[in-house]
């Protein structure tokens, strides 16, 4: 894999390329909130305007997943998603190396939100009463529900890490090949080298090769980097709400939603 | 048709074995996990495309049927989809385990 791909235009000595880059995503992330808050108005515009949509649509997600209370998570779950969003974006520039493609950085994101759903859990209902729902509806059913349960809350964030970085990992080894393939030393190198069979062969596939990659290939990269930094922040707010719920034993609140808008 | 489909099985698990004797018989697990690793992300594909298949035909099933629901069936659509494409991302991590890390030569 190091033989084919280029290294990072940008790289500072003794840290690692993808903490650099996880540095310069928190750079932009802190400009763009700088920049949205300086001159804060009633009536916005600019990119005010901007980061108050995409707030907005945070949430409108977490009051249907959490409900209304939820919103004082607001904080944890739009700085996870956005800056999920911005290293999967990262990962689609070559010259850049991507953040979120490395298991670190998705594994710390994971044990981010396991330790922080627990810790919800906890603060809002007490030590005991948060232990006892891992013991199941029925008291003698202890032994049996207890093991099942901490192997299912275990194996959230080895998902959730393994989830992202297998997806941007994935895709990007595609477009490592895909870039070698057609670049120069595969078929533009081949239509340039002055022979009639490379300049038709090479230079046909390799322009097929371009419309495939930018036509079809960055487009389903991009979806998929918004699909998976939105499946991750749909997760983190299920398992708040799994941590929150067990208040009012199991009704669920999509039901009393449903009631309401009809 | 059959005695062709196991001569040609047989071909396919015998050219790592030509390999290994090629190589001096050095290790024998690297090329055998190359063609493991080969299989199963196919394998791993093609289940994934079917389960992913039932949960768009559920679904656009039931956003015919009340259109009112869609927004909300189509993003239980998008979150299950995923679900089941992450099965298929574990197998490609543990292909990638097998052909660039190499545990076991």
């Amino acid at each position: 894999m190091g033989a084919i791909e280029h290294p990072p235009i940008f790289s500072l000595p003794g840290v690692p390329d993808h903490v650099t880059y996880t540095w310069l995503a928190m750079i932009v992330l802190v400009a763009l909130s700088y920049a949205a808050t300086r001159r804060a108005s009633l009536v916005p515009a600019g990119v005010q305007n901007f980061m108050e949509v995409v707030l907005e649509q945070f949430n409108g997600l977490i009051d249907d997943v959490i409900g209304r209370d939820g919103r004082r998570y607001l904080p944890l779950i739009a700085t996870l998603g956005l800056f999920i969003l911005l290293g999967n974006l990262m990962s689609l520039v070559p010259g850049l190396e991507r953040p979120t493609g490395n298991l670190n950085t998705t594994a710390a994101c994971a044990l981010v939100v396991f330790f922080a759903y627990h810790f919800i859990g906890v603060k809002n209902q007490g030590l005991k009463t948060y232990l006892k729902h891992f013991m199941g509806p029925v008291v003698w059913l202890a032994p049996l529900m207890v093991p099942i349960e901490v192997i299912s809350h275990l194996a959230r964030p080895l998902s959730l890490s393994l989830r992202l970085f297998g997806n941007m990992t994935g895709g990007h080894i595609l477009l490592a090949i895909i870039f070698f393939l057609m670049g120069l030393d595969g078929l533009i190198g081949w239509a340039l080298s002055g022979s009639l069979g490379g300049a038709l062969v090479g230079g046909v596939g390799g322009l097929i090769m371009i419309a495939f990659t930018v036509g079809f290939l960055y487009p389903l990269k991009i979806l998929v980097s918004f699909l998976q930094a939105f499946i991750f922040v749909m997760l983190t707010m299920l398992y708040i709400a799994g941590a929150l719920e067990h208040a009012e034993g199991h009704e669920g609140h999509g039901d009393e939603h449903t009631q309401e808008h009809l | 048709m059959r005695r062709s489909l196991i001569l040609a099985g047989i071909a396919i698990l015998g050219v790592p074995g030509l390999a290994v004797a090629a190589d001096g018989g050095g290790g024998w697990v690297g090329p055998f996990g190359v063609l493991v690793a080969g299989f199963a992300m196919a394998f791993a594909a093609g289940l994934c495309g079917l389960g992913q298949g039932k949960a768009i035909a559920a679904a656009v099933d039931a956003m015919a049927r009340q259109p009112g629901a869609a927004a909300r069936i189509q993003t239980a659509m998008i979150i299950g989809l995923a679900l089941i494409e992450s099965l298929a991302i574990y197998v490609l991590v543990v292909a990638m385990i097998l052909l660039f890390v190499q545990p076991i030569k």
